[in-house]
């Protein structure tokens, strides 16, 4: 008993976060039963699930360093937009077939990188607090996006790309393994790598970091550059599934990958907060949104609850954390006295 | 007042007479007071909540809930004055104010509670508002004929009107909420202790708990304050469009968040013009009403603010940033 209780309290947040998510999918199948946990309906949230995965494992990089990253959906749309541009033969590369998805994949994660770096720079380089700085590339990056198409969608994308967002490997969308396969190396970097460490540092003081030589500069770019290349493949990913391209898709996203990582226990403040967390979170997303449609809710219900569970989370990991700190105090009063 | 004028509003000014020149050469049709007017006119309510965000961006914080919390102020008084009959301007700018303040203060108390970043706070209050607005009040649109009279004579009034060769042009009453919220705030910000004490907690906030201000209060004020602006502003742009709608407003936020912010407001707080908000503000409407004009269509808009937003965001950081160093100061 005894350690079971330590591991919960150990990690409080992703322990709660599990108990809830657990509720959550047993009350599900009370409510909906097959309607919910049939294969199809599983299978179309894994479906659903990364693109919206992807943008909330960027905008958690940009939270543990203490920013935020508001023009992660400008820069997937317009990724997007200049991948479609590609495959639908706009701007002929002179090819056809696989290669031609390969060769458009390989320079929308390009563009995408190009868009973080140009991020990253106007960050590091001139100090820039990242909500502002990033509220400008936003504007600029859809702007870039409008130009190209006009608003309207850009379709009759080659065939082959959409078989990608359509792909099954033992039952499970190919995109989903995609989705676990960088959640999975972001963990490993996070956890056990120099710059993982680097990252927490950074993110919880710094310049405590400064002053222990970590480059913030470098660093502040490298986790802008992750960040690019991540919504650029949740854009990537849009393109296959929709089979479109338009500036626009998936604004409503911005709110819940900001819901999703401080559920999973990302502090906003930077510094704290694991990758499984933030998983867990999207999958819990998923599910109630999954529910909110089953339910038929409007959407402006949809939006009361999203916002509503904002801040109900907010409130929750404050009470938890005052109670951390009782807690240590106490402790310390206890060492105190022996 | 020129010698008032700082670098940055001096640049702004210069980019705004530069551009009007280049788009009265491409187009002299521009060139007028019915153009004038027409960007008075159109620009008003983003002016008046830019002026309130201004004073919460002095302050230190952000917020992005003020266009949910016009819509909220502006839909509710209506729906009331339509159910009850009520058909007076007064108790439309009064009562949208007062549930303005009380969203502001909700807003204020979560914020001192929470001492989170102000703008994922408010993210959650905006669609809090919102949805609570849409599913608990009522989602129904109401064209011009619902709508008390009252308020189409509001949208309608004229200041002052000019003979031009194609009828005439006016200048609408929706200049004098405008310039009446710059006034109130020119005065609150420079001439109480409030306005300064806004200022300090922006610079920093320990620095002046210890001088013996009350941030809390404060706080409750600067949201307050903002709430009952976009509470007005709400007012002024449903009487302008003689139309309400359960949707607008709410996602045009980070416009203003732009305006401003390009008018030379330090988002870290402690530092901001008035007359910087609003050429921040007329900057984007002359944008937006000037591109067809010179041969774009709107599509190229974001294009430009979000250009001109980076090059500033740019600019003042870089600023900052050499001054800091020279002072060995690091924030980051």
């Amino acid at each position: 008993m005894q350690r079971i209780k330590t591991i919960v309290l150990e990690d409080l947040n992703i322990s709660i976060l599990t108990g809830v998510t657990l509720l959550i999918l047993l009350l599900c199948a009370f409510a909906f039963g097959n309607s919910m946990y049939s294969l199809k309906n599983i299978q179309s949230m894994a479906f659903q699930i990364p693109e919206f995965g992807f943008l909330a494992l960027a905008m958690m990089m940009s939270n543990l360093i203490g920013g935020i990253d508001l023009s992660i959906i400008a820069t997937a749309n317009t990724v997007a937009v200049f991948t479609a541009l590609l495959l639908n033969g706009s701007w002929p590369l002179g090819l056809d077939g696989w290669p031609l998805v390969i060769a458009a994949a390989i320079i929308g994660m390009l563009i995408s990188l190009l868009f973080g770096l140009f991020n990253g720079l106007l960050i590091a380089r001139t100090s820039a607090p990242p909500i502002i700085a990033t509220l400008g590339t936003m504007t600029l990056f859809q702007g870039i996006g409008m130009a190209l198409t006009g608003g309207s969608s850009v379709g009759n994308i080659i065939a082959e790309f959409a078989e990608l967002g359509k792909l099954k490997l033992l039952e499970i969308p190919f995109i989903f393994w995609l989705f676990l396969l960088a959640a999975g190396i972001l963990w490993f970097v996070l956890t056990y790598t120099a710059f993982g460490r680097s990252l927490y540092l950074y993110g919880g003081n710094s310049v405590a970091a400064r002053f222990s030589a970590i480059s913030n500069e470098r660093l502040c770019i490298s986790v802008f550059l992750i960040t690019g290349l991540l919504a650029g493949l949740s854009g990537l990913i849009i393109l296959s599934r929709v089979n479109s391209a338009k500036v626009g898709y998936g604004d409503s996203y911005l709110l819940q990958t900001m819901i999703v990582c401080v559920i999973g226990g990302i502090h906003p403040n930077g510094g704290i907060g694991k990758v499984q967390g933030v998983v867990i979170a999207v999958l819990l997303m998923r599910v109630m949104s999954s529910a909110f449609t089953i339910m038929s809710l409007s959407p402006y219900t949809k939006k009361l609850i999203w916002g509503f569970m904002l801040l109900l989370v907010l409130g929750l990991n404050y009470m938890v954390s005052v109670f951390y700190e009782a807690r240590k105090r106490k402790r310390e009063r206890k060492g105190e006295g022996v | 007042m020129r010698g008032k004028l700082d670098q940055f509003q001096k640049i702004l000014l210069g980019v705004i007479v530069l551009y009007s020149i280049f788009v009265t050469i491409k187009n002299p049709a521009f060139f007028s007071m019915e153009t004038l007017f027409d960007l008075i006119r159109t620009s008003s309510a983003s002016m008046i909540v830019a002026i309130g965000l201004l004073v919460v961006m002095i302050s230190g914080g952000i917020d992005v809930s003020f266009m949910a919390v016009a819509l909220f102020g502006s839909y509710t008084t209506i729906n009331l004055m339509i159910s009850l009959g009520i058909n007076s301007l007064v108790f439309a700018f009064g009562f949208s104010a007062l549930l303005g303040l009380l969203l502001g203060l909700v807003n204020a108390l979560l914020i001192n509670w929470l001492k989170l970043p102000t703008f994922i706070i408010t993210l959650g209050t905006q669609n809090l508002f919102h949805g609570i607005m849409t599913t608990f009040i009522s989602d129904k649109s109401f064209g011009a004929g619902v709508l008390p009279s009252c308020l189409h004579g509001f949208g309608q009034a004229v200041l002052l009107k000019l003979p031009t060769e194609n009828g005439s042009t006016a200048l609408t009453v929706s200049l004098i909420p405008v310039a009446l919220a710059g006034i109130l705030t020119w005065f609150l910000l420079y001439h109480t202790m409030i306005g300064r004490g806004i200022v300090a907690i922006g610079n920093d906030e320990e620095a002046a708990r210890r001088a013996g201000f009350r941030p809390f209060f404060l706080r409750l004020f600067v949201y307050g304050y903002f709430g009952i602006l976009s509470g007005v502003m709400g007012i002024v742009y449903t009487a302008q469009n003689n139309a309400l709608y359960p949707n607008k407003l709410v996602g045009d936020e980070l416009m203003v968040v732009a305006a401003v912010v390009i008018g030379g407001t330090k988002i870290t707080g402690g530092q901001g013009k008035i007359l910087g908000a609003v050429l921040g503000t007329a900057i984007i409407y002359l944008l937006n009403s000037t591109l067809i004009l010179i041969g774009l269509s709107s599509s190229w808009n974001n294009l430009f603010v979000g250009a001109i937003l980076v090059i500033s965001v740019a600019v003042t950081s870089y600023q900052e940033r050499i001054k800091n160093r020279n002072h060995l100061i690091f924030t980051e």
